[in-house]
């Protein structure tokens, strides 16, 4: 009878931990993470059959009905080029060039993936605030103060994920991601 | 210690059994939890033609803020479901399928659209479905068809909403 509990506790505790790594892993993987650039990541594969399972279930967990590389790619970043932490205390310049996409958009989430409520009601910004002529130079603003131009406020003290979407992708960014180049994030002041 | 040695392995060979089962069967379970919170607001087999994402009323992760969304959940067990939909003028716009696992069944842009009308049936195996129809089955019944529409500003928004509402979801029949 001992013996029976043994193995009974055993099979169990492997279930529970085997369970508990896929659930934390599911959550600290951004869409994926097959492929980086700078502080982004991304999934090699979104949303067919063929995706590998792992990516599949942090899919369905971070970006569920997210689109197929086809037609979307997603870049998520939850640190700075220096490899930080994005803050919620902290101020963020984004710059970036060219993106391969029909259109392109960085949103801030929470780290759970969800819209973080604020009085200005903004949560990204999008190719359609640059003129054509800016396009190949642009700057964002991510900061808890104001900021004029391009800006998209933190909202609170937590830390905090972008994700950047390109819908359309081509060129390099369709055929070989991993060598694209995408917005540096660089850190300015934080509060105490 | 052989016994220890035995608990370990079969503690490991349960480990990696619980990790791979809870990775295959997450999708399945997050999206009909989605559905489940989608259809307390959106009927089955209708799009519902959401209003621009609000921080405070977010009913699927990661939203995007710059598109304005369409959702039409689906269960095809009363019979195939016929989607339509028209491109918007100078903006993207695509309606995309996903199955009760999370795949794209389905994915058609404006680009793709080339100024025509769209037209598919979602249908199970066996069943009967229209004649000339572009046609997608599915092996289980629920998932969802989504509609994305950019909004450059969101000034648009009032006139891009009647005509994505131009999209139907219907279940064939009926």
């Amino acid at each position: 009878m001992r013996k029976w509990i043994g193995w009974v506790i055993a099979i169990t505790l492997g279930l529970i931990g085997g369970a508990a790594l896929a659930v934390s892993q599911m959550r600290h993987r951004g869409l994926g993470d097959d492929i980086s650039v700078g502080p982004w990541t991304t999934a090699r594969d979104i949303g067919s059959i063929t995706t590998d399972a792992r990516t599949r279930a942090v899919v369905a967990l971070r970006g569920l009905l997210a689109l197929p590389t086809s037609e979307a790619r997603y870049f998520t970043a939850s640190a700075d080029s220096s490899g930080r932490a994005l803050s919620g205390k902290c101020s963020y310049t984004l710059a970036g060039g060219i993106i391969e996409a029909r259109w392109w958009s960085v949103t801030l989430y929470d780290k759970g993936g969800w819209l973080i409520v604020n009085r200005w009601n903004k949560h990204s910004v999008g190719s359609a605030a640059f003129a054509p002529e800016q396009q190949g130079d642009w700057r964002v603003a991510i900061s808890p103060d104001e900021q004029l131009g391009a800006w998209i406020p933190t909202a609170g003290d937590a830390d905090f994920e972008l994700t950047m979407r390109t819908y359309r992708p081509h060129g390099t960014l369709a055929s070989n991601p991993a060598r694209v180049t995408l917005p540096t994030i660089t850190r300015g002041e934080c509060r105490p | 210690m052989k016994r220890w040695i035995g608990f370990l392995i079969v503690a490991a060979l349960a480990g990696a059994g619980g990790y791979y089962g809870t990775l295959h069967a997450a999708p399945a379970f997050l999206m009909n939890k989605a559905l489940d919170r989608i259809t307390i607001g959106s009927p089955w087999n209708h799009f519902t033609h959401a209003p621009q994402v609000n921080a405070r009323a977010q009913s699927v992760v990661r939203p995007s803020p710059d598109l304005l969304y369409s959702i039409c959940p689906f269960d095809l067990s009363a019979g195939p479901l016929e989607v339509t939909a028209e491109p918007i003028p100078g903006r993207y716009s695509s309606i995309s399928v996903f199955d009760s696992q999370t795949n794209v069944a389905f994915v058609r842009n404006d680009e793709q659209m080339a100024g025509r009308p769209m037209r598919v049936v979602l249908a199970l195996a066996g069943q009967t479905v229209p004649a000339s129809v572009q046609v997608v089955r599915l092996a289980a019944p629920r998932g969802v068809a989504l509609q994305r529409v950019l909004l450059a500003d969101p000034a648009e928004a009032a006139t891009v909403d009647p005509l994505r509402r131009r999209a139907t979801c219907r279940t064939v029949g009926r």
